[in-house]
């Protein structure tokens, strides 16, 4: 056969295509589009004609302009607490999970990861439709006597926005801790008791610490999902629930000011990165002995 | 050092896991101030002793006593012992100091007093300047001395050390038996050392406590187990033996025939009074070590076994030879020589008459 019978040098030149082939496709497909979206943030719009001239005027009327920034800042508040609320909800789940043995855990673990295999748009309306003046929610508050009558609360503002990220993202958070959780040595909780700690202490000193990163990279993949978040505020955000995603979607869209979106993408591609660095610099485990 | 008062006693004291059971209501007592260790083969239950004791895990019936009182019930954290772990679980998170100080710090103790002790353990296993690291960047002998002073720094009545120096090489295991033994002479704390490995129980305990399937065999000084082995199983399992089956016969002083396929063998009873006291034909064994053989010259003479060279082994200082004995080839004694520059005067396929002491022999029961 030919082929068994090539030589070395081919073979190493085989390998360089194929090295060349794994950079050039995430270039083609992601680094390329994204300097072309860096590109056409120094242009602008004429009369709905693109005009090939770079200048900052984008930038400038995104820091001057009264609308954009004040947007910009309550969507990045909205998502550090998405963040902070699933990581709350997702860090006990996670502990209980570690707590179950064998089988239970596994099967619990795929349960809570299930909704990830839903369509994105039927978890939003099924959420919708939980949160409404009709919803479930409303009901069971009405019904416990916490609420006289059904209340708008819920949704078609930000508060809806803030619940429903966070039913979705929430199997995003409770996985790294569960990890992260699962990856401390029992040894190292024997050695704490042994050492005369109490349950509490041996928490706070030994697990809780050990458990950050997972916490950290938790945060991070949350607050990155939802502050690119378009669709959720579009379906249950209404009218006061207007958020940066929404911002950069209308400019694409009704506006057709495609530098300007360009522009408002990178500010948001600056945070993204941003929130990625950090989660990265405490999510990285210090010193674990091998 | 007070060697008489227990400490703690083990009486009856099982184990079972679910329908398993890997400990069989055994009975120990551990004195005030000794270097006991618990010796055995895999799955021998000597671990699970140690984890018992120090409150890892709950006895499934019988019960524990320190200084007389019941203690099987108390949680682990308020039970006086610390455990120096196999894999050392150091916190990967705390520095060496925080490491040693931890015991301290969760009762709360006063910051300078902490700070105090930490320096006085870490000088103790001299670890004194790393302090500041982080167990990461500590060799194995290193964490092992971390481990062994966060132990220590809570003055513990005793110490668990659960095969501390598996993961070490040859060398530094070496080293560190020589550092904990002298260690354990320093603070004066009673250790219990838990180990597969029989040398290193020789060289390090003042006591040893064999274990086999869930039993204890045998409890005395190295000396005692080595050379007055009460069971078949502590013969061979302590270094190595010659043990030779056959029948008792009659008793002449401290001393007593058996009768064997190599013919009549006379060994020592001394201290052995059920084996003094057994009928004639009661099955047992004679039992001579490697070293106690000699080459004999030709003539009579008691405990005499003539055989063939079948194989010779440098062990270096010694010298093994394996000899398949005329009247039995399936049995093959062990001769342990001092090893000569020129390899000595034995070759494979010699013929030899050999012959040992009977006060260096013993009997074992079958």
């Amino acid at each position: 056969m030919r082929t068994a019978r090539s030589t070395p040098l081919s073979e190493g030149c085989r390998a360089s295509v194929i090295t060349a082939l794994a950079f050039a496709l995430p270039v083609l497909f992601i680094l390329a589009p994204l300097a072309i979206f860096l590109v056409y943030s120094f242009f602008s719009v004429d009369h709905g004609e693109i005009r090939h001239e770079l200048s900052l005027g984008n930038y400038v009327r995104f820091f001057t302009d009264p609308v954009f920034l004040p947007v910009f800042r309550s969507t990045l508040l909205l998502c550090v607490s998405v963040a902070a609320i699933s990581v709350l909800l997702a860090y006990p789940a996670a502990c209980f999970l570690t707590t179950l043995k064998g089988r239970w855990r596994y099967a619990l673990l795929m349960l809570l990861m299930v909704p990830l295999l839903m369509s994105y748009v039927i978890k939003i309306y099924a959420i919708r439709s939980i949160l409404g003046l009709n919803g479930f929610l409303n009901q069971a508050l009405v019904w416990a006597g916490i609420l006289r009558e059904p209340s708008p609360l819920f949704v078609f503002n930000m508060n809806a926005i803030l619940l429903t990220l966070t039913l979705l993202l929430i199997p995003f958070a409770i996985l790294p801790i569960f990890l992260s959780l699962e990856r401390i040595p029992q040894n190292l909780i024997s050695a704490s008791e042994d050492l005369g700690a109490s349950r509490l202490q041996t928490f706070l000193r030994i697990t809780l610490p050990l458990s950050l990163p997972g916490v950290a990279t938790a945060a991070s993949f949350v607050f990155v999902l939802a502050i690119g978040d378009f669709l959720t505020p579009q379906m249950v955000g209404g009218v006061s629930g207007f958020t940066f995603g929404r911002v950069l979607y209308s400019q694409f869209g009704t506006a057709y000011n495609w530098p300007f979106g360009a522009a408002l993408s990178v500010m948001l591609a600056l945070v993204v990165i941003l929130a990625i660095l950090l989660g990265e610099r405490f999510g990285r485990t210090r010193g674990i002995s091998t | 050092m007070n060697h008489n008062s227990d400490l703690l006693t083990l009486r009856a004291a099982s184990k079972s896991y679910g329908a398993v059971p890997v400990l069989h209501g055994i009975d120990l007592a551990v004195r005030d101030g000794e270097f006991l260790t618990v010796l055995g083969p895999s799955g021998s239950g000597k671990t699970t002793v140690l984890r018992l004791i120090g409150g890892l895990e709950s006895l499934s019936s019988g019960e524990i006593r320190l200084d007389g009182e019941d203690i099987s019930r108390m949680p682990i954290n308020r039970r006086p012992f610390n455990t120096v772990f196999q894999d050392y679980a150091l916190f990967p998170h705390m520095t060496v100091a925080a490491n040693v100080g931890y015991g301290l710090s969760v009762r709360r103790k006063p910051r300078r007093e902490i700070a105090r002790r930490v320096a006085e353990a870490l000088d103790l296993v001299q670890l004194g300047q790393f302090a500041g690291r982080y167990p990461a960047q500590l060799s194995g002998g290193q964490r092992q001395r971390v481990a062994l002073a966060r132990a220590l720094i809570c003055r513990p009545r005793l110490v668990l050390l659960d095969e501390p120096l598996a993961a070490l090489d040859l060398e530094l295991r070496r080293q560190m038996q020589e550092f904990l033994k002298s260690i354990q002479r320093e603070v004066r704390t009673t250790f219990l050392f838990v180990t597969h490995d029989q040398e290193e129980a020789i060289s390090m305990a003042d006591r040893i406590c064999v274990m086999q399937c869930g039993h204890i065999r045998q409890i005395g000084t190295p000396h005692e187990l080595y050379y007055r082995p009460n069971c078949e199983f502590v013969a061979r399992f302590f270094g190595e033996n010659n043990l030779v089956p056959g029948v008792l016969g009659p008793v002449a002083g401290n001393l007593r025939a058996i009768d064997t396929a190599l013919g009549r063998l006379v060994c020592s009873v001394e201290g052995q009074p059920d084996l003094r006291d057994a009928e004639d034909g009661t099955a047992a064994f004679a039992a001579f070590r490697p070293e106690v053989l000699h080459v004999a010259q030709a003539g009579g003479g008691e405990n005499r076994m003539a055989g063939r060279v079948v194989d010779i082994a440098f062990a270096g200082a010694s010298t093994i030879a394996k000899i398949a004995p005329n009247a039995d080839g399936d049995l093959l004694l062990r001769l342990r020589l001092p090893s000569r520059i020129d390899g000595g005067t034995l070759a494979p396929g010699q013929a030899l008459e050999l012959a040992f002491i009977p006060q260096e022999g013993h009997l074992v029961a079958a």
